[in-house]
């Protein structure tokens, strides 16, 4: 692996403003009523004993991605970054990597006719070192996304630091996106 | 789990719909009929003259290759971009069932047409209309000293065809429905099941051939031997999924009880497509009252219970996710 990217989310800080999904859209040209980050979020408790819970919902670029290994065609595949892309040219849109998905993070983009999904803003800025756009956007920085490779960057900072939660891990998957969870537990 | 803003629409999108799930019917019934054509061939044909076992294997070889053809047409109609389908032949992915799925139709398919030109070699040859397609016919014949390595491979391919669709669907741990070791075992024995009746229906309308109270028994024997196959391997389904970790349980549950899917899999899968035949079988052996239309009927129930099994899975697969 040439590098280890990581993607931080922390619930502590997000305030479910949609922000990252707006700059997303803006970035990627995503058609209207579909998503490739959306930030869900439900209201827990008994009045006045309320709180939130949030929910990113992503591709979480998985180290061990059921997407490629089901992909008939190698559309979908793993760049020696470890990153998972699509190439459009051989993608024959047969939704079965959509279906593979256990994070529900793929789409058929009606415009285009081919499977999309959130790739880390990789052509567009992290090529050029830059953030992704959701990253950059966030107010409140609770995203932050680096190389896990670099000891002084703030993902290994906080990734040492914060108890990291990855979404289905049971299916080791082995996802690129860690979530640091609610520090004010869990409210049913 | 409401979002703050925007369509939840694609998080419970039906991806694969009613294409896929004919599809995976029409590729079951064109295995289980060669499958069960090519049985009969070998173990009843020689010994018995009574035409309804050629009637069999002639149903067989006609219904096996327009199944398929209608299959793989649906398959790719089906993809968001149909005209892109030859990328399929030409990059494999070894791990994807998809590609070998791709393999197995490649060889499947030209064999399974080659057994039909085989099987009504003389009725080709006789046709003037076929008359330009002398060479062809003269190709095959060639074969025809062959013939039983063909049908051996035939077999084989059959049994890929009709199991790899089961592993297509079950290889998917991301839907806890369809990710069990059960579902290739349950596809390939309703595709036998509907292989036999779809043989008996096509036989006894396109291949007239005079029906001994004898041959009506044995078939409807046939056909219960494999439901009573079918309702056990169903209920294992169900049970391993109740005992399987995470989300399994619950949309197994769900599955069996809620919506219009529920209906379909208690009213369709197991009263039309097992629990009828069963009683007609029964009343029929108790009775010793072996009528052409219990068998008519009876096949074509079976059929239709096989088809929605199908529609069942699919739908129920990417609807009651736990």
């Amino acid at each position: 692996m040439e590098k280890q990217y990581r993607l931080l989310y922390d619930e502590n800080l997000c305030i479910g403003c949609q922000a990252c999904s707006v700059a997303c859209r803006v970035e990627h040209n995503v058609p209207d009523d579909f998503y490739r980050v959306q930030v869900h979020m439900q209201t827990l408790g008994i009045f006045p004993n309320l709180g939130m819970r949030y929910e990113r919902l992503s591709c979480v670029m998985c180290e061990n991605p059921p997407c490629v290994s089901v992909c008939p065609t190698h559309a979908s595949f793993q760049s020696k970054d470890g990153l998972v892309h699509i190439d459009e040219r051989v993608c024959i849109t047969c939704k079965y990597c959509i279906l593979a998905c256990p994070y529900h993070a793929r789409f058929v983009n009606p415009l285009k006719n081919v499977v999309e999904k959130c790739n880390f803003c990789y052509d567009t800025r992290v090529s050029k070192e830059l953030k992704p756009a959701c990253v950059t956007t966030c107010p409140t920085e609770a995203l932050s996304f680096g190389d896990m490779r670099q000891k002084n960057s703030l993902v290994h900072q906080k990734s040492q630091k914060e108890v990291l939660l990855f979404p289905k891990e049971h299916l080791g998957t082995k996802p690129k996106v860690a979530f640091i969870p609610s520090r004010k537990g869990v409210k049913s | 789990m409401s979002p703050m803003w925007g369509s939840v629409e694609q998080y419970s999108t039906i991806h694969w719909s009613w294409a896929i799930a004919i599809y995976l019917f029409l590729a079951g019934l064109s295995s289980g009929s060669i499958i069960v054509a090519l049985l009969v061939k070998w173990n009843r044909h020689e010994r018995s003259n009574s035409s309804i076992w050629d009637a069999m294997i002639k149903a067989g070889a006609v219904v096996a290759p327009t199944a398929i053809f209608l299959g793989l047409l649906l398959l790719v109609i089906d993809l968001g971009r149909p005209l892109s389908f030859y990328w399929l032949l030409l990059r494999y992915n070894v791990t994807s069932v998809m590609s070998l799925g791709v393999l197995f139709l490649l060889i499947y398919t030209p064999i399974v047409i080659v057994f039909m030109l085989l099987v009504f070699e003389r009725s080709v040859i006789r046709h003037p209309i076929l008359a330009p397609l002398e060479g062809l016919i003269n190709l095959v014949k060639s074969f025809h000293s062959y013939a039983k390595v063909i049908e051996y491979f035939l077999f084989v391919a059959a049994l890929c065809v009709g199991s790899y669709t089961g592993f297509l669907l079950s290889a998917l741990y991301a839907i806890p429905l369809w990710n069990s070791p059960l579902l290739p075992v349950i596809f390939l024995t309703s595709s036998l099941s509907s292989g036999v009746a779809v043989n008996i229906l096509v036989g006894l309308l396109f291949f007239k051939s005079a029906l001994n109270t004898e041959s009506i028994k044995y078939l409807l024997v046939l056909d219960t031997r494999v439901i009573l196959t079918e309702l056990p391997l169903l209920a294992l389904f169900f049970i391993g999924l109740f005992y399987a970790g995470g989300d399994a349980p619950t949309a197994a549950k769900a599955a069996l009880t809620e919506g219009f899917w529920a209906g379909i899999f208690w009213l369709g899968v197991i009263g039309v497509g097992l629990g009828l035949p069963l009683i007609t079988v029964i009343i029929a052996l108790k009775s010793h009252v072996y009528r052409v239309g219990y068998i008519v009927t009876n096949s074509m129930v079976v059929v239709l219970g096989v088809l929605m099994l199908r529609y069942y899975i699919i739908y129920a697969g990417q609807i009651y996710f736990g």
